[in-house]
């Protein structure tokens, strides 16, 4: 009876112990639950850049498009006339060109050769012919967007052919030679997207390069996008591959240089601004600017202008007349 | 005057009394108290005092042998511990720091290359991935609870395979020829930079700092374990005196046996302790702080090399990456003690690992001579100079000179690693049968007690 009455009281316990035990353990222990990610960001980026600070003065109306007078006629390759900057340059043993590596059809490095290539490289090459009459005489100084008045005030390269805007804010640091192409800003997204202004992006972010044109007509628009700024161009179409930005807003040579490399992607809308391109030369060597015009009106009477238009940027559909200079400040 | 409680059965244990149980559980709980009165009562008469004296005796022999025991065990294991796990897990995250390195600029030397990259770089980007990959796995199956390793590992393991999708998204598009491949690249090198190589050092450090931290408990002293055995031995040279005193007997086979046991535990235990510490302390100065010394300067060697190949792929524009290249180049060159190998040659083990780490200094100065022609070649307008003198396998390139500096070290690491094991692993052969041989003799010495004080005992009957 004791016996009986000790083992309920056991199996009570017991049992107890038990509902003890199961509720504790009842929950599923806890699993590396992992919810977002951080997405790889190109290095250098940042979204809605503080505006650059420009000199407070206002920028005095111009005509960005009118450089200096070409020379009358180019000297001899190898034969520069004393006490020029051409001569400078010549005995120095290489023209010093900044450039870019990243856009593709103007200045990009071909990763089978290793060489750079593209539409300004060849500008590059022509000026270097013109003065040692060997088109490899260059060594050529990457530079970002935002270096390139930079590069030429300190003096680092003699020339900046890099897909470079003439406009009246950076005549007054550098000089520029004559436009060798007017390009123009639209937009590259997704080839899915019904996006085709910038009306429509709204607080949505929109890729461009560091201190470049594009960049500031992004941040100044109406709509409102989130500007977003890399360091190289390519920067913002792999940016736009890995969907941490809606669009691109550039000049339609570079869009089309990343349509060339993505079929996935187009590009929408109008040209909403002109982009007069020119050779960044430095302030102080206005003979080096006619020389180069000089060197660009024959390239362009040659025919050489046009081949390298239509080996570049031919492959993209787009055609172009060259252009020409329709004033000069002197 | 003779006692005649027999201690194995209680008072309590009546069956009248077992019928109520809750009276019977007062009682059991009174026992204590019921046994202090009674020894208190019987230590006023010298056998009454004997028996609590031997009782006294007994209990502190086997808590000394049962405490000593278990810490001598436990010191045994963790000298164990360190070959086992401590320092291959160190040198786990040491490798996994090294192969990431390795292949940010491997990658980076491939695309240097151009065209198809050589199958060599290829593949030496391959073997260093997997090899982060195992030698990571090693590493998160012993993160010890500790939360900031968690940490690190969960970091490496999530943004590895993000860091490979990269690459391999740009060596499609370098195939292809697109500018694309290396904005992927300049991506993939960012990544790892910004987050998986500080998450690897920081790994490193904090294994490291495990390692050293069970080094200094192997050779810190069982100071319990020492304060019982001494308490012991004082307590039955003490009795033995007042046994003297009482009894005019000059000696006690018994607890003679007891102090001899006890001395002995003491005098094997303090011999083999100080032997052992001082070989893991050997294991830690020759083996494990020369390693260490020696990784640093692999680190920072690692970092040069990245810096090297990306200063020519951003072309022009790296200048960030030379600045860090004139910072860290002076942890591996010149003659003071900055120079990290200088030190780890003074920490060398023995003459193997100090002839390697002297040639990995010769090397290290080749190489920065063979950088200043790199850099002397970009900065001349010769780019294509300065590709073939970084990534080139002449005999002076500083390619070659990187290999042959990293061959170096990995030696010395061998070497230092190798005096740590053997170091180490006498330390534990020094602590042979320690915790089993102490045990037994404080159960020899709680007998030896047992046996002399009921001997005195009878002789009150």
């Amino acid at each position: 009876m004791r016996l009986i009455r000790t083992g309920a009281r056991a199996t009570l316990l017991a049992a107890l112990a038990v509902v003890a035990v199961g509720c504790s353990t009842a929950r599923p222990v806890d699993l590396a639950t992992v919810d977002s990610v951080d997405g790889p960001q190109p290095v250098g980026v940042v979204e809605n850049p503080p505006p650059p600070s420009t000199s407070s003065a206002p920028v005095p109306q111009c005509d960005p498009t009118a450089s200096y007078r070409p020379m009358d006629a180019l000297p001899a390759a190898g034969q520069m006339p004393a006490n020029t900057t051409m001569r400078r340059i010549q005995d120095a043993g290489n023209l010093i060109a900044g450039v870019d590596q990243n856009t593709f059809l103007f200045g990009f490095r071909n990763p089978t050769t290793n060489a750079l290539e593209g539409f300004d490289i060849d500008r590059v090459r022509e000026i270097a012919e013109a003065i040692f009459g060997d088109p490899n005489r260059v060594q050529f100084q990457v530079i970002t967007s935002k270096e390139r008045e930079e590069a030429l005030e300190k003096g680092r390269v003699h020339v900046v052919v890099r897909t470079y805007t003439a406009n009246c804010e950076r005549w007054q640091k550098v000089n520029f030679s004559s436009i060798y192409y007017t390009a123009g800003q639209r937009l590259l997204v997704e080839r899915s997207s019904k996006v085709t202004s910038l009306e429509q992006l709204s607080g949505k972010k929109v890729c461009a390069a560091k201190g470049s044109t594009s960049i500031k007509t992004i941040d100044a628009h109406e709509a409102n996008p989130v500007p977003v700024a890399v360091d190289n161009w390519s920067d913002c179409l792999i940016m736009l591959q890995q969907g941490q930005v809606a669009a691109v807003s550039t000049d339609d040579t570079i869009l089309l240089g990343m349509v060339a490399q993505d079929p996935n992607v187009k590009i929408v809308g109008e040209k909403f601004t002109q982009e007069p391109y020119g050779i960044g030369i430095p302030k102080a060597d206005v003979d080096m600017v006619k020389f180069v015009n000089a060197v660009l009106a024959q390239s362009i009477q040659s025919g050489r202008w046009q081949g390298s238009f239509n080996r570049w940027l031919g492959r993209t559909g787009e055609q172009a007349a060259p252009p020409v200079p329709a004033a000069y400040r002197d | 005057m003779v006692t005649t409680e027999t201690p194995g059965r209680t008072p309590g244990q009546t069956p009248a009394q077992t019928a109520d149980q809750s009276a019977g559980a007062r009682k059991v709980l009174g026992i204590p108290a019921t046994a202090v009165r009674r020894a208190r009562k019987s230590a006023a008469s010298t056998p009454g005092r004997l028996f609590v004296i031997g009782v006294g005796l007994v209990v502190l022999a086997l808590l000394t042998g049962v405490v000593g025991a278990l810490s001598l065990r436990q010191k045994d294991d963790t000298v164990d511990n360190l070959i086992e796990h401590r320092e291959p897990l160190a040198t786990a995250s040491q490798e996994i720091y090294r192969a990431l390195s390795d292949a940010d600029a491997t990658a980076a030397s491939a695309f240097l290359a151009g065209g198809t990259p050589p199958v060599a770089l290829r593949e030496r980007y391959e073997v260093d991935i997997a090899s982060a990959g195992a030698n990571l796995a090693e590493a998160s199956a012993d993160v010890g609870g500790v939360t900031e390793a968690e940490q690190q590992v969960n970091d490496l393991a999530k943004e590895l395979p993000v860091y490979t999708g990269l690459v391999e998204t740009a060596r499609a598009y370098n195939r292809q020829g697109y500018p694309a491949g290396a904005a992927y690249l300049r991506e993939a090198s960012g990544l790892m930079r910004s987050k998986i190589l500080p998450a690897a050092e920081t790994l490193y450090a904090i294994d490291f700092e495990r390692l050293v931290a069970e080094q200094e408990e192997a050779r810190s002293v069982p100071w319990v374990t020492l304060l019982l055995v001494v308490a012991l031995l004082v307590a039955l040279v003490a009795t033995q005196r007042y046994l003297t005193r009482r009894t005019n007997r000059l000696l006690n086979v018994g607890l003679l046996v007891a102090t001899i046991a006890v001395a002995l535990s003491l005098i094997w235990g303090t011999a083999s302790l100080w032997i052992a510490s001082s070989k893991v302390a050997a294991g830690e100065d020759n083996g494990t702080q020369q390693v260490e010394s020696v990784v640093q300067a692999r680190i920072v060697a690692l970092k040069l090399r990245a810096n090297e190949t990306l200063t020519l792929v951003a072309r022009g524009d790296g200048g960030e990456y030379e600045e860090e290249w004139k910072k860290l180049s002076k942890q591996i060159t010149g003659d003071s003690d900055a120079n990290l190998l200088v030190r780890a040659e003074s920490l060398a083990a023995n003459e193997e690992a100090a002839t390697a780490i002297r040639d990995a200094r010769r090397n290290a100065e080749d190489w920065m001579a063979a950088h200043a022609k790199v850099r002397e070649k970009d900065a001349g307008g010769n780019y294509e100079g300065a590709v073939k003198v970084a990534i080139g396998d002449e005999r002076d390139s500083a390619a070659t000179m990187f290999s042959r500096l990293d061959a170096n070290l990995f030696e010395a690491l061998k070497h230092g690693r190798e005096q740590f094991a053997a170091e180490t692993s006498s330390a534990s052969n020094a602590m042979l049968a320690l915790a089993p041989g102490f045990a037994v003799l404080a159960l020899l010495a709680a007998v030896g007690v047992t046996m002399g004080i009921r001997e005195r005992l009878q002789e009150y009957r």
